[in-house]
C-alpha cells in the first residue's frame, strides 16, 4: 500500500461532481455494485479511483484471514474461517483498492496451484489470486474495455456469485469474492461487452472541463502536488477528514433509510419506460437512491434522490439506438415520474409497444 | 524421499458440501418467470427429462433460479460409500467398484445435488486425473475423480454456458452421449458412470451455443424482464428484504418452499402411474413432424415432459393441454434453425398439427406468409434530420464455390468446428497439458508434478518432489480465433433511394449468416451525416449484429473517409487485443463521398484511408450499391485503392457470386 500514501487527495479533484458522487456512494454502500467511469483521456479517471482508497471506511475483518472475512457474516466465511469459527479474533482494516492489470493472466486472477509448496512439501495448496484479494475490497480495472475476453468471463462469473470457484491445475477450491468493481475506460478505444457493462452498478460519463478558470485551477493544483506532494497532501487533510466523517455518518444512517411504495413504483415505472433489460437496474436504483438520501442526512427517499440515482444507474443500461448517444432522455424520465405520481398504470395503448 | 516425508491431504481443499447454497434466495420467492420455474421443477420431479437451458437478457434471475433449485431436489437411493453415488438397483450402470462388490452393497437415501462447473475449469479437473498425493505417498497411480464424477446422477450446472471453452464442451458432450466418462491420461486408465442433468444459463447477446450442446438440454426457456410496474415493484421489494436480513426473509418463505417440495414428492410418486394414450403419442409425433425437428429426441423428451406435467397437476393421464405445455418447453431450441429467425415456436402451426392428429386426416399445407410490411418507417432524429428505416431484404444463400483471392492471409489452420484454435502464444486459456516437443517457457507445473509423482520413490534429492526432464509438460492453451468481419455500411441519404437499403440489408444478412456458420466475429460501422460510428463493436453474437442492423437509419451526407477510418481503427484495435484474429472489411457503399475529413477532396481523403487499410494487410470486399444507367464507378475506384474484391449489389443477389467471404480470403 506504500504508493497509495502518496496519492492525490480525492477532495482536491476539481469538478467532475458526478464521478465523485458515484465513487462516494459506493464507499458508503458497497452493495451498489461499483462504477464504470467513461471518459476522454486525462480527465482524472484513474486519479479519482485510486484516491478513493483514502476515503474508504474501516470494517471488521477476521484477523489473519487472507480473504478478510467478515466475522459477523457466519455463512459468508471462507473455508478456513469456518473451521475455526469458535476462536476467530477480530480486527479492523480499511478497505483497499486492488488493481487488476489488463495484462494479468488467468491463473493470477483466479488463483492456482502453489507450485513452491507442491515442490517443497509434496502437498497441494491453493495459491490465492487477485479475486481472493479483492474480497470485500475494491477491484479496480484501468482500461477495462481492453481486458482479455477470457479474463472478463472469469470476472463475470465471480461477480455474479460473489464466489470464486476454482477447478484447475489439480486444485479444487472455493472462496468468497464479493468485490466492488471500479473500471475506467476511454470509449474511443472500444466498447464493453453488454454483460460486463450491466455488472457495474453505476456509470458516469465525464468530459474535460471547458471553463477556463476551472481549467486553470486544475493546472495549479496539479502543479503544487507535483512540486511537493508532502506539502500539498496535508493541506487537504481536513477536507478529506470531513468527507470521511460524512461517509461514516451516511453509513450509519443507511440502515434506517426507508423507500416508500410510491418511490418504488416510480423506480419501476422509469425502468419500464426506459426499456432496460432485466431487473438489475431497478434494484440498483433503489439502493442508490437510499444511499443518496443517507448521504444527504435524510432517512427517507424522495423523488429528487430517485432522479439523481436514475442518472447514475440508467445511462449504460439502455438499448442503444444508432447515432444516438447511449444517454438518458431526461424528458422521458420526467414523463414517467409524472405517470407514476398520477398513479397511472402502464397499460398503454397505441404509442408504446413493448415486446 | 524414500518414504520419509509424510504427506498430508489438506482437507480444506475439498469443496464444502453445498454450504454456500444454503444462504440462497428461495425458489418460491422468485417473482413471475413461471415458465422457467416450471421447467426447473419438472426436472426436479423427473430427472430423465434431461435438464434445461435458461436463455434470457441480463438481470432476470436466471442464475438465482438455477441455484435455488438445489433446495427442492429430491432424494434417491445410492450405494453407501460410492463416490459416484451409484444406483443400487442398476447393476449395468454401476461403477467398476460397485460391480465388483455386488450384491454386497449397502443402500442409503441421499439428496440430489447441484454440481457447478465454473467456466475457468481446466480439463484435468473436469475429467479427473492422477491423484497427486497418493502417487507421491505410495508411488502408485490412482484416479482422482473430477467434476464429471461428482455430477453422476446429479445436476451439472453451468452458468454462462455459451462462454464455456470449446474443448471442455467436447468433453461434456462425450460424457453426455455415453453416460460414461472414459479417462486415458497421465498413465491412468479409468471409466466411470457420468449421467447428469445439464442445467445452463446464457445471455444470447454473448454468443451462441453449439447445436449439439443445445440438443443435450431437455428443455429450453426464453425469459425476459417483467413489464408490469406493480410486479416490478414486488421484485425490488423482495430483493431489498432478502439483502436486508437474509435469515428472516428465507425463514418467511420456509413454508412455501416446504409446500413446493411436498408437491414435487407427490408428483414423483404419481409419475410411474401416469399413462400416455396412443392418441397423445400420435399427437406428439405429429407435432414433431410438422415442426421439422431433427431426430427423435424431441418426441421422447416431449412425452416424458407431458407425463411429468400431468403428475405435477395430480393427474394419472396425459391430456392435450399437457402436450401443449410440454411442446413449448421442448421444441423452441430444437427446430431446425434459420439463422436469425428468432428460434421460436409457431403456435398456430402447432395448433394445426394438434387438430391434424385429432382428425387423423391430412390437411393441405397452408403456406401462410406474413406479408412483410415493406413500407419504410420515418423517424425524426435528435438533430432534427429525418431518417428512414427500411425492411430487410430477403436473405439468400451465399454460394459455396471458392473464388480466387486477390490477397490471402491464411496463415493459420482451422480445427474442427473452426471456432477456436490451439495457439502457440501464452495468452490463451490454459485447458490441458501435453508432452512438449521442445522445452519452452510455458510449462504446466501441475501436470509436470503429476507426471513426476509416481516415480518419486526411486529418485534422490533435497526437494520433496524431484523433477526430471522427462516429466516436463507444457500448457495447451485455447483462445478464440478466426476472422473479425467488419461491415462498413453507407447509411447516407443516397442509399435511401429506390429501396436500396432494403437490398443492402438483405446482402448484409446473407453475409452475416455466412459469418454465423463460420463462427466469425462480426462488427458494424456505419457512416452518415458528418461522422461514422461503431454501431456494434466486434462480437461473436450475430444475433446482436442483426438487431442493430434492423434499426439502421438512413439519411444525410456521405462521410466515406470517416467510415473507413473508423473501421481501420476498430480492426487495428481488434488486432491489438487478439493478435490471432484475421481482420476483414466489407464496405457497402456507392462510393459517392461528399464529406472530407481534412483539407482534401472527399474522394481523395477516402482513397488515402483506403491505401492505409491496404498497407496494413487488411483484406477487403467492396459491394457497390450504385444503380441506374448513369454510373460513376466510384466504388470501383475505391475498391482498387483498397486492393479489394469488388462486387455489384445485383451480382450478389443474382447468386452469381461464390462464397464471397472466402473470396477475400476468409
Amino acid at each position: 500500500m506504500h504508493h497509495f500514501n502518496d496519492i492525490y487527495p480525492f477532495s482536491a479533484i476539481v469538478g467532475q461532481e458526478q464521478m465523485k458522487k458515484a465513487l462516494i456512494l459506493n464507499a458508503i454502500n458497497p452493495r451498489i455494485g461499483g462504477v464504470l467511469i467513461k471518459g476522454e483521456k486525462g480527465t482524472a479517471k484513474s486519479t479519482a479511483a485510486r484516491a478513493l482508497a483514502h476515503l474508504l471506511p474501516a470494517r471488521e475483518v477476521v484477523e489473519g484471514c487472507i480473504f478478510g472475512c467478515d466475522p459477523a457474516d457466519k455463512k459468508g466465511l471462507c473455508l478456513d474461517c469456518q473451521k475455526r469459527q469458535a476462536d476467530l479474533t477480530t480486527t479492523t482494516a480499511r478497505m483497499r483498492v486492488i488493481e487488476l492489470p489488463i495484462s494479468a493472466t488467468e491463473d493470477k486472477v483466479v488463483g492456482s496451484l502453489d507450485i513452491e509448496h507442491a515442490l517443497k512439501k509434496g502437498e497441494k495448496k491453493f495459491e490465492p489470486g487477485i479475486l481472493a484479494q479483492a474480497h470485500r475490497n475494491i477491484l479496480y480495472v484501468d482500461e477495462v474495455n481492453l481486458l482479455n475476453d477470457h479474463i472478463v468471463d472469469v470476472l463475470l462469473d465471480a461477480a455474479a456469485m460473489g464466489m470464486n470457484f476454482i477447478e484447475r491445475e489439480g486444485v479444487s477450491y472455493v472462496h468468497p469474492s464479493a468485490f466492488i468493481l471500479i473500471g475506467t475506460m476511454n470509449p474511443e478505444e472500444g466498447e464493453l461487452r453488454p454483460q460486463l457493462l450491466d455488472r457495474f452498478g453505476l456509470c458516469v460519463d465525464i468530459e474535460g472541463i471547458h471553463d477556463a478558470n476551472t481549467r486553470v485551477e486544475v493546472i495549479r493544483r496539479r502543479q503544487k502536488y507535483d512540486d511537493s506532494p508532502e506539502e500539498f497532501i496535508p493541506t487537504w487533510e481536513s477536507a478529506e477528514q470531513e468527507l470521511r466523517d460524512r461517509i461514516v455518518r451516511a453509513q450509519q444512517l443507511l440502515s434506517q433509510v426507508t423507500v416508500s411504495d410510491e418511490m418504488l413504483r416510480m423506480i419501476a415505472q422509469i425502468c419500464i419506460d426506459m426499456a432496460v433489460d432485466g431487473h438489475r437496474a431497478d434494484i440498483t436504483m433503489m439502493k442508490t437512491a437510499a444511499t443518496i438520501a443517507a448521504y444527504n442526512g435524510r432517512n427517507s427517499v424522495n423523488d429528487e434522490d430517485v432522479r439523481d440515482a436514475a442518472a447514475l444507474v440508467l445511462s449504460h443500461r439502455m438499448r442503444r439506438r444508432p447515432f444516438s448517444e447511449q444517454q438518458m432522455d431526461r424528458q422521458k424520465m420526467e414523463e414517467s415520474i409524472q405517470k407514476s405520481q398520477a398513479g397511472e398504470h402502464s397499460h398503454e395503448g397505441h404509442h408504446h409497444h413493448h415486446h | 524421499m524414500k518414504g520419509t516425508t509424510t504427506i498430508t491431504i489438506d482437507n480444506s481443499l475439498r469443496r464444502p458440501r453445498m454450504h454456500h447454497f444454503d444462504d440462497i434466495y428461495p425458489f418460491s420467492a422468485i417473482v413471475a418467470q413461471e415458465r422457467m420455474k416450471k421447467a426447473l421443477i419438472l426436472n426436479a420431479i423427473n430427472p430423465r427429462i434431461g435438464g434445461v437451458l435458461i436463455k434470457g437478457e441480463k438481470g432476470t434471475a436466471k442464475s438465482t433460479a438455477a441455484r435455488a433449485l438445489a433446495h427442492l431436489l429430491p432424494s434417491r437411493l445410492v450405494v453407501d460409500g460410492c463416490i459416484f453415488g451409484c444406483n443400487p438397483a442398476d447393476v449395468k450402470g454401476m461403477c467398476v467398484d460397485c460391480q465388483k462388490k455386488y450384491p454386497d452393497l449397502i443402500s442409503k437415501s441421499s439428496k440430489m445435488r447441484v454440481v457447478e462447473l465454473p467456466i475457468s475449469a481446466t480439463e484435468d479437473k473436469v475429467v479427473g486425473s492422477l491423484d497427486l498425493e497418493h502417487a507421491l505417498k505410495m508411488g502408485e497411480k490412482k484416479f482422482e475423480p473430477g467434476i464429471l464424477a461428482k455430477a453422476n446422477r446429479n445436476i451439472l450446472y453451468v452458468d454462462e454456458v455459451n462462454l464455456l471453452n470449446d474443448h471442455i464442451v467436447d468433453v461434456l458432450l462425450d460424457a453426455a452421449a455415453m453416460g460414461m466418462n472414459f479417462i486415458e491420461r497421465e498413465g491412468v486408465s479409468y471409466v466411470h458412470p457420468s449421467a447428469f442433468i445439464l442445467i445452463g444459463t446464457m445471455n444470447p447477446e454473448e454468443g451462441d451455443l453449439r447445436p449439439q450442446l443445445l440438443d443435450r438440454f431437455g428443455l429450453c426457456v426464453d425469459i425476459e424482464g417483467i413489464h408490469d410496474a406493480e410486479t416490478r415493484v414486488e421484485v425490488i421489494r423482495r430483493r431489498q428484504n432478502y439483502e436486508g436480513t437474509p435469515e428472516v426473509f428465507i425463514g418467511s418463505w420456509q413454508s412455501d418452499e416446504q409446500d413446493l417440495r411436498e408437491r414435487i414428492i407427490l408428483a414423483q410418486d404419481l409419475l410411474p402411474k401416469v399413462t400416455v394414450s396412443d392418441e397423445m403419442v400420435q399427437m406428439i409425433a405429429q407435432i414433431c413432424i410438422d415442426m421439422a425437428v431433427d431426430g427423435h429426441r424431441a418426441d421422447i423428451v416431449m412425452m416424458k415432459t407431458a407425463a411429468t406435467i400431468a403428475a405435477f397437476k395430480g393427474r394419472t393421464e396425459v391430456i392435450e393441454e399437457d402436450v401443449r405445455e410440454a411442446a413449448e418447453l421442448v421444441l423452441s431450441h430444437r427446430m431446425r434453425r434459420q439463422p436469425f429467425s428468432e428460434q421460436q415456436m409457431d403456435k398456430d402451426k402447432m395448433e394445426q398439427s394438434i387438430q391434424k392428429s385429432q382428425q387423423e386426416k391430412k390437411q393441405p399445407e397452408q403456406q401462410e406468409q406474413n406479408p412483410e410490411n415493406q413500407k419504410p418507417k420515418e423517424n425524426t432524429m435528435p438533430d432534427g434530420s429525418t431518417t428512414t428505416q427500411f425492411a430487410e431484404g430477403q436473405p439468400f444463400k451465399v454460394n459455396q464455390k471458392p473464388l480466387a483471392t486477390p490477397r490471402r492471409i491464411d496463415s493459420f489452420k482451422r480445427e474442427g468446428s473452426g471456432r477456436r484454435s490451439v495457439t502457440e502464444s501464452r495468452d490463451g486459456k490454459y485447458v490441458r497439458s501435453r508432452i512438449p516437443e521442445t522445452i519452452g517457457p510455458d510449462i504446466a507445473l501441475d501436470a509436470t508434478i503429476r507426471a513426476a509423482a509416481p516415480r518419486q520413490k526411486n529418485r534422490e534429492g533435497i526437494l520433496a518432489v524431484k523433477i526430471e526432464m522427462s516429466d516436463l509438460r507444457e500448457k495447451v492453451r485455447e483462445r478464440r480465433m478466426g476472422n473479425t468481419v467488419l461491415f462498413v455500411v453507407d447509411a447516407s441519404g443516397s442509399m435511401g433511394a429506390q429501396q436500396r437499403m432494403t437490398a443492402v440489408k438483405g446482402a448484409i444478412l446473407s453475409l452475416l449468416i455466412d459469418a454465423y456458420q463460420k463462427r466469425d466475429r462480426v462488427g458494424l460501422v456505419i457512416f452518415r451525416g458528418k461522422s461514422a460510428e461503431v454501431l456494434l463493436p466486434p462480437t461473436s453474437s450475430v444475433e446482436l449484429a442483426r438487431k442493430y442492423m434492423q434499426q439502421l437509419p438512413v439519411g444525410g451526407k456521405t462521410p466515406l473517409a470517416h467510415g473507413l477510418s473508423k473501421a481501420f481503427e476498430v480492426l487495428q484495435r481488434e488486432k491489438m487485443i487478439n493478435q490471432h484474429t484475421i481482420p476483414r472489411l466489407i464496405l457497402i457503399s456507392d462510393g459517392k463521398a461528399n464529406v472530407s475529413m481534412g483539407s482534401g477532396s472527399p474522394m481523395d481523403d477516402a482513397k488515402e484511408v483506403a491505401a492505409h487499410i491496404r498497407d496494413a494487410g487488411i483484406s477487403s470486399l467492396v459491394i457497390d450499391s450504385e444503380k441506374g444507367f448513369i454510373a460513376f464507378g466510384l466504388a470501383q475506384i475505391l475498391s482498387d485503392e483498397l486492393g479489394a474484391k469488388y462486387l455489384k449489389l445485383e451480382d450478389l443477389q443474382a447468386d452469381q457470386i461464390a462464397d464471397v467471404v472466402k473470396g477475400i480470403g476468409m
